[in-house]
């Protein structure tokens, strides 16, 4: 369809021009060359897919053999199901207590960035003046200082206060890592918000708490998604600040525990395979639920901040 | 007079009462961490020891001549280089691609973005499987040699599997921006130029690229932020090795913090280092891409 569209384009610009005369010849042999370079974009793009999944699909399959059957051979399917490997997996990474921390990790964190820098970025977004714009550069300040810079004291100061072996307090020092760039991005958000909502709810007698959680926070839905998605990529996904803060196998998360598994059954691949499929298992599942939500959020946050 | 005093107040108090939630949890775990690190680099404080000393820059001038420290910025480095070019491109090619399918695109974009949902962590250990185990039995049926190298344990070797499991895990999220960026270029300037006898490579070479540059700005700052930063490919395929051959800047500073020595000042300095070049390097990008991105 666009192809032929397109011929006829070029068709009615030769007729127009007179010193064209190579144009028609390139229109012809150009028409078979397009066809013959999106085959082969398909070709490549199937080629990169193939070794994209490669590694995922290598797991699974391989996740439901037997060791000596993995040994001879390694890329065919699989002659018995040894799902025997998946109740190997589950006990020894405590699969369901793992899953239940990371959540818990995930949970605390995600509230309170969601509350408190949607309430920061909405007045340091609304309010003029010296003490505003200082706050908002503070927070912004921050963004740059890779966290590998913060990491020896910030350990020190959670195994001060307490923190250190318990998965809530992952989750509050998620909060003071994460509320820099939620506001970064409300306070540009509030900006299209009208300011005569907040007024007319002020007229109507509505404090200002009220006028926040009834009016505002509600319209800034939009945003709230895609904070959402980012954080909760990102803390359900880091490793480094649980491996320093979560030093008791109790409070382990995902991560942590498959991560424990592979250091010490390092060459039983059937068992630490089958934990992958199932560390892997909740984000797959909410990545082709979610797929939409997830891709806007990603190019919407990277664009904006 | 009351009133207006009460009305002058009343704005900036309310703000702080909106924003001190947020200034408490930040004060605690961002600000006070680094404003520490800066602190603690200029001292010898080895974590245990409640009692430390300032001994002013000479954790720095130590670090300069520190040698694995100096490999683990090289390395770094090189690595950056890398994934600067390579991560782009083919993100940027698979971005193409993909806006020229019909309806396939949804699947491609699908399966493409999925390893950036994984952990590295998880993903450094398929790819160590690959590796240790496919690999040799893919060289045994068909003798190709350079499938049975030590791609783990040659630091020669492993510095592209380290590269290789990046890619994988870091393309998708670039290919998703330049996907939107793509799309914002109008379909009618593509046409104009294709119907003025430009083929593929012109097109893309002075329509589509001068089009997306503000993506490519994100795309160079988002690869060169990351992987200077390179921590989980490293630790989930090599940990660093073998001995400290494949060690970045990020493995060397834990292992100082808190693997071999616990000396919590050194390593601060280290970090501090790091961060340096971080600041330095983002400041010259942001510059030259926005010089650029007026000029085109």
């Amino acid at each position: 369809m666009s192809g032929s569209a397109q011929s006829y384009h070029a068709h009615a610009h030769t007729s127009n021009s007179t010193t064209n005369s190579t144009s028609n010849n390139d229109n012809s042999s150009g028409k078979t060359m397009r066809r013959l370079g999106s085959a082969s974009m398909f070709l490549f793009l199937i080629l990169a897919a193939v070794v994209t999944l490669f590694p995922i699909y290598m797991a699974l399959l391989n996740s439901v053999k037997t060791q000596g059957e993995m040994l001879t051979n390694i890329l065919a399917l699989p002659t018995t199901l040894e799902f025997g490997n998946y109740a190997d997996a589950f006990r020894k990474t405590d699969y369901m207590r793992s899953l239940w921390n990371t959540v818990v990790v995930a949970a605390v964190g995600l509230a309170g960035i969601i509350l408190f820098a949607s309430m920061a970025g909405y007045k340091l977004s609304r309010t003029p003046g010296k003490l505003s714009s200082f706050l908002f550069g503070l927070f912004v300040m921050s963004t740059l200082i890779p966290f590998h810079s913060i990491m020896i004291t910030l350990v020190r100061i959670s195994s001060d206060m307490g923190l250190q072996g318990s998965a809530v307090g992952l989750g509050l020092l998620y909060i003071g890592l994460g509320v820099a760039v939620a506001i970064f991005l409300y306070h540009g958000f509030v900006k299209s918000v009208p300011k005569e909502l907040d007024e007319a709810a002020v007229i109507d007698g509505c404090g200002e708490f009220k006028l926040y959680f009834v009016v505002i926070l509600p319209l800034l839905l939009p945003i709230t998604a895609t904070i959402a998605i980012l954080n909760m990529l990102w803390m359900w996904n880091d490793f480094l600040l649980p491996l320093l803060i979560l030093t008791d196998f109790k409070s382990y998360t995902l991560l942590l525990s498959t991560n424990m598994l592979f250091g010490e059954y390092n060459n039983d691949w059937s068992a630490i395979l089958a934990s992958l499929v199932l560390a892997m298992l909740p984000v797959i599942v909410l990545y082709l639920l979610l797929q939409k939500y997830i891709l806007h959020g990603i190019s919407e946050g990277a664009i904006k901040s | 007079m009351m009133t207006t005093r009460t009305r002058k107040l009343k704005p900036s108090a309310m703000l702080l009462l909106f924003v001190l939630p947020a200034l408490a949890f930040y004060c605690a775990f961002t600000l006070a961490p680094a404003i520490g690190g800066i602190w603690y680099s200029l001292t010898d404080w080895n974590g245990l020891n409640p009692a430390y000393r300032m001994v002013g820059f000479s954790n720095y001038v130590e670090a300069m001549g520190d040698r694995f420290f100096l490999k683990s910025l090289w390395f770094t480095f090189k690595f950056v280089a890398f994934m600067l070019v390579l991560q782009n491109a083919i993100a940027i090619l698979l971005a193409l691609f993909i806006e020229a399918m019909g309806r396939s695109r949804v699947w491609f974009r699908t399966i493409f973005f999925m390893p950036n949902m994984l952990s590295l962590i998880i993903g450094g250990f398929m790819w160590m499987f690959i590796f240790t185990r496919v690999f040799p039995y893919l060289a045994d049926q068909t003798g190709w040699l350079l499938l049975d190298e030590s791609w783990i344990g040659d630091p020669k070797y492993s510095f592209f599997s380290i590269l290789a499991l990046s890619l994988w895990g870091g393309v998708g999220y670039l290919m998703v921006i330049y996907i939107a960026a793509l799309q914002g270029v109008p379909k009618t300037l593509k046409e104009a130029a294709s119907i003025d006898g430009a083929g593929a490579f012109t097109l893309f070479r002075h329509v589509t690229l001068p089009m997306i540059y503000p993506a490519l700005t994100i795309g160079v700052f988002l690869t060169l932020n990351s992987s200077f930063k390179v921590f989980d490919a490293v630790y989930s395929l090599t940990g660093g090795g073998p001995g400290r051959s494949t060690q970045v800047i990020a493995i060397n500073i834990f292992e100082e913090a808190f693997s071999f020595s616990n000396r919590y000042g050194y390593a601060s300095a280290k970090a501090m280092i790091l961060f340096g070049i971080v600041m330095i390097i983002t400041i010259i990008q942001l510059a030259v891409m926005k010089r650029r991105e007026v000029r085109a």
